[in-house]
């Protein structure tokens, strides 16, 4: 566990500086399993920031949600950095980004905290129910410790944690400025299992079960909203000239929109899970993103967020790439 | 009335080898299926894949993609990026329940008018085993 002092007293060193304008990090939420992101300017306020279980969110996301408006006439543009806090896979967002030229690697000062995982609310809430307050959390090798309503509670790592982290190669930051506790073990190896699992259906059973997902889609582009590989100015599902889908939500133009989603991400998924975690309607997202991850790493040997050196999927070749179904 | 089904194929035909190659089947009398309806692009790089979900949504059974045998781009290297991005889009609708056949891919050189015959039969073929595409097709709505 991340000592709260230590990484407060860092956050205050990094927000002293001249040359930094924010620092992205996590508070206690206001109520249930999940912290709330923080983005704190001054470091009088840095007391507020805190790291346990309940930290899922991604805040490499609000690197790129910055508004960049025009610079006045004679003013100079603001180019100091931004410092963000990150767990093992937001990490890999950040990796990415610097691939795809989003930022330079000069403009961010990243905080690395090797992560043991992080409880997913949708598991809690079916165990513990809703609470009102916020719920504190603590998490050893295999046990998940909980305060709710006052109340001690235990469960297993397995019953509690988001799919993402029982999978999880990457716990340890893999690009950082500043590591704010030792580094951790990798927990498990990722076999894709459940999309080979998912691949034996015959297509039509496959089209049964996405026409039920896809038809529940209410269009609210959360999942765009929160990736953290979703920063385009302007987004071609809210594009009206050329329209690429129409805004009716049916099961055809819902279908084109989680085709696009799914392809715009082909190559750069960095499986943090925050599309299905922000879902409203529980769609599971995550589903056709992993089956792209497995065919890239499988077809092309590419492995996304990994390494701040390598060439974007799609805007690279290799003569020698798989053509099977070629004619 | 015994109709058989007829599908319709959308062909993305890369204007230096694949078009030319339809072109020599037509100059060259030979008879290629009805069913596909030619849509030239200057490259197979240029297909953006979601002209093919596009394609569906409005009423095509499948598509053909069809560009230079790589290392013959016109442009050097535009058909190897078609080649990834068309292999992921392939694998992408597949799981999503599409049927495999209706998405079709190939190098024609501008010589080979007789392989773009059997590429044609081949995609109708296999459209016509798929059936029409009634999966994510636009409703018409008549105002």
């Amino acid at each position: 566990m991340v000592d709260p002092k230590k990484l407060q007293d860092k956050a205050k060193e990094i927000l002293v500086r001249d040359d930094v304008r924010r620092l992205i990090g996590w508070k206690r939420g206001t109520y249930g399993y999940e912290a709330a992101p923080a983005v704190i300017k001054d470091a009088s306020d840095a007391e507020v920031l805190i790291f346990d279980p309940t930290c899922v969110q991604n805040p490499a996301s609000f690197i790129t949600l910055e508004e960049k408006l025009p610079v006045p006439r004679g003013a100079e543009p603001d180019t100091r950095k931004v410092a963000v806090m990150v767990k093992g896979c937001d990490s890999r967002a950040i990796v990415q980004q610097l691939v795809e030229k989003a930022y330079d690697r000069e403009d961010v000062i990243v905080l690395g905290i090797p992560c043991r995982g992080v409880i997913d609310h949708r598991k809690a809430e079916a165990m513990f129910g809703d609470v009102a307050a916020p719920v504190e959390v603590s998490l050893n090798s295999d046990k998940v410790t909980l305060t709710v309503n006052g109340e001690k509670k235990e469960a297993k790592r397995e019953e509690l944690l988001m799919d993402k982290c029982l999978r999880c190669r990457y716990p340890n930051p893999l690009v950082s400025d500043f590591l704010l506790d030792g580094e951790v073990e990798k927990f498990a190896d990722d076999d894709f299992g459940d999309v080979a699992e998912f691949e034996k259906q015959p297509p039509a059973d496959k089209w049964a079960y996405w026409e039920e997902q896809f038809s529940k889609c209410i269009r609210c582009y959360s999942c765009r909203n929160v990736c953290p590989m979703c920063y385009c100015v302007e987004c071609i599902v809210t594009k009206l000239r050329p329209q690429w889908t129409r805004r009716s939500t049916d099961i055809s133009e819902n279908t084109a929109y989680h085709i696009q989603r799914a392809w715009h991400l082909a190559g750069r998924c960095i499986e943090c899970m925050e599309c299905q975690r922000v879902c409203p309607v529980d769609i599971p997202i995550m589903t056709l993103n992993r089956k792209l991850t497995r065919d890239v790493k499988e077809l092309f040997d590419y492995e996304p967020g990994v390494d701040t050196e390598a060439q974007p999927l799609l805007a690279s070749y290799n003569p020698q790439d798989p053509e099977e179904y070629i004619m | 009335m015994s109709e058989e089904f007829e599908p319709n194929i959308v062909a993305f035909l890369c204007n230096w080898c694949s078009y030319a190659g339809a072109d020599l089947a037509g100059t060259s009398r030979m008879h290629y299926l009805p069913n596909i309806r030619t849509i030239r692009v200057m490259c197979s790089g240029r297909v953006n894949p979601l002209f093919l979900v596009n394609a569906l949504q409005q009423g095509a059974d499948g598509v053909l993609i069809s560009g230079c045998h790589p290392g013959d781009c016109h442009y050097l290297e535009g058909n190897y990026y078609a080649r990834r991005r068309f292999m992921l889009m392939h694998k992408l609708l597949e799981h999503v329940g599409v049927d495999p056949g209706r998405v079709n891919m190939s190098w024609v050189s501008a010589s080979e008018g007789a392989k773009f015959k059997d590429v044609v039969e081949e995609t109708v073929t296999k459209a016509k085993e798929a059936g029409p595409m009634d999966q994510f097709r636009r409703r018409q709505i008549n105002w």
